[in-house]
């Protein structure tokens, strides 16, 4: 799981479109489906969690004035 | 040829002043071109004195004449005139002082002056040192800068002033030097080699007012144009006004019109550099935010997909998939109950129809033996067999007690 934190936002993004890609295309098993999705729906989060942690840093870096 | 001399036979005065008379007067008559930096004429006495000192080192010369030479210039002469004395070298065995007995004193005049800087430009830009790619560029930010400018002057007071409205942290190390007159270039080098040497000192600025011609000559001497080439520190050269151009402006590495600009060219705009930073410091948000949006829009996209948000419809797809099944599955079940239950009622009906009931029911009996063999031929059957009669309800057993003969 740590390897899985330590993806950079384009790796994660790129993961997810390949899931979404795999998802779309059918031709895999009820399991497989179900795994493809959940490991997509992790990646999304964890995609969003860097986007929101970016927006964070850069609203922290505002100059107070 | 040496004296013989020790301290048991030392040679008596005179020989020693007839030599150097003697050796003295040997260098005959020369033309010889200085800076007048003393002028002592006496009424009544008949000889007059100068000190003419060369224009770029610290080396004088003694120089004696009749008055009349000096009452007879127009101009007259001052201190810091350039003149051209023809004589020669004199030991006054009387007095054993040395002196140069001029037998004719010219002022230079102000064209020789200017044709004289002119073919001194010429040949120093022959020489490339006014080339453009020897000029240092200018540091942004100097920790120090060097300023080189008369005591208390003006052009001091233009420069500091306007560097500090600029740049309110400047600091500055000056070296007052004299800016005219025949000191003004040994000081100014002088000034610039300790300047040079400070490793605090990013870049140097020598700056005068405005000035005559005469007054501006120390910044076209040869001595200061080649120290300021040879200065490892970026120099500005800030003299006089726009129009005045000495040599000085040619080699030093940047040249601002007047004091004023020198104080431009040598820090940067407190408020500008700030605002520039500032507009910086924007652009670079707004690329990261624009960013951040994009891959914002990106992520939105690919969640929007049916595949991510709408997880039940894979689901769906395979329970329809079940369910269709299902369904297929409960209609090939049920029409065959409805094949086979057709078949029963009309198995039912055959079974009814070929029934001997009917017949019983109209009073008819049907007669067996035991074997179940139906009775069709009465001769057939035996006295004393037994047989079995079905009735239309019940069955009943007879003993036959008679056949036909």
């Amino acid at each position: 799981m740590s390897d899985e934190q330590s993806l950079t936002y384009e790796d994660a993004r790129d993961a997810l479109i390949d899931i979404v890609r795999k998802l779309e295309a059918g031709g895999t098993t009820l399991e497989e489906s179900l795994a493809l999705w959940e490991r997509g729906e992790q990646l999304a989060k964890q995609c969003q969690q860097l986007l929101d942690g970016a927006r964070t840093r850069l609203e922290a870096a505002k100059p107070q004035e | 040829m040496p004296l013989e001399s020790s301290a048991e036979s030392p040679v008596a005065v005179r020989t020693v002043a007839k030599a150097l008379t003697d050796w003295i007067g040997r260098l005959g008559r020369v033309w010889v071109e200085g800076q007048v930096t003393e002028v002592t004429r006496r009424p009544g006495q008949a000889t007059g004195f100068l000190v003419l000192r060369d224009t770029a080192v610290e080396m004088s010369l003694r120089v004696s004449c009749k008055a009349r030479l000096i009452d007879d210039l127009d101009p007259p002469l001052t201190e810091g005139s350039r003149v051209v004395v023809w004589g020669r070298p004199e030991y006054y065995a009387a007095r054993g002082t040395l002196t140069f007995a001029a037998v004719d004193i010219r002022p230079v005049g102000i064209g020789a002056l200017l044709a004289r800087i002119e073919a001194l430009r010429a040949v120093l830009a022959a020489e490339g040192l006014f080339a453009a790619d020897r000029k240092k560029p200018l540091p942004f930010l100097p920790r120090q800068v060097g300023l080189i400018t008369g005591r208390a002057s003006a052009a001091e007071h233009d420069v500091v002033e306007n560097a500090q409205r600029r740049w309110p942290g400047v600091s500055f190390q000056i070296e007052p030097v004299a800016v005219q007159g025949p000191y003004a270039v040994t000081e100014v080098i002088e000034a610039l080699g300790r300047l040079d040497k400070d490793p605090e000192v990013d870049v140097i600025v020598i700056a005068r007012g405005g000035g005559s011609m005469e007054d501006l000559l120390p910044f076209s001497d040869e001595a200061l144009v080649r120290a300021v080439a040879a200065a490892l520190t970026p120099v500005v050269s800030a003299i006089g006004h726009e129009t005045d151009i000495p040599l000085l402006d040619h080699v030093a590495d940047c040249r601002a019109s007047t004091p004023t600009d020198a104080a431009k060219l040598v820090v940067p705009d407190h408020a500008e550099e700030t605002e520039r930073i500032r507009t910086a410091v924007l652009r670079a948000r707004r690329c990261v935010t624009q960013l951040l949006d994009n891959e914002q829009n990106r992520l939105d996209t690919l969640k929007d997909r049916p595949a991510l948000a709408d997880p039940w419809g894979v689901l769906d797809g395979w329970a329809s998939i079940v369910d269709e099944l299902r369904q297929r599955a409960g209609r090939a079940a049920a029409s065959g109950l409805t094949l086979r239950s057709g078949e029963i009622t009309a198995l039912t009906a055959q079974v009814t129809a070929l029934s001997p009931q009917a017949t019983l029911d109209r009073g008819y009996a049907v007669l067996q033996r035991t074997d179940s063999q139906v009775v069709r031929d009465a001769s057939a059957v035996a006295v004393g067999e037994q047989l079995t009669a079905r009735v239309a309800t019940g069955t009943l057993h007879l003993v036959t007690e008679a056949v036909p003969t």
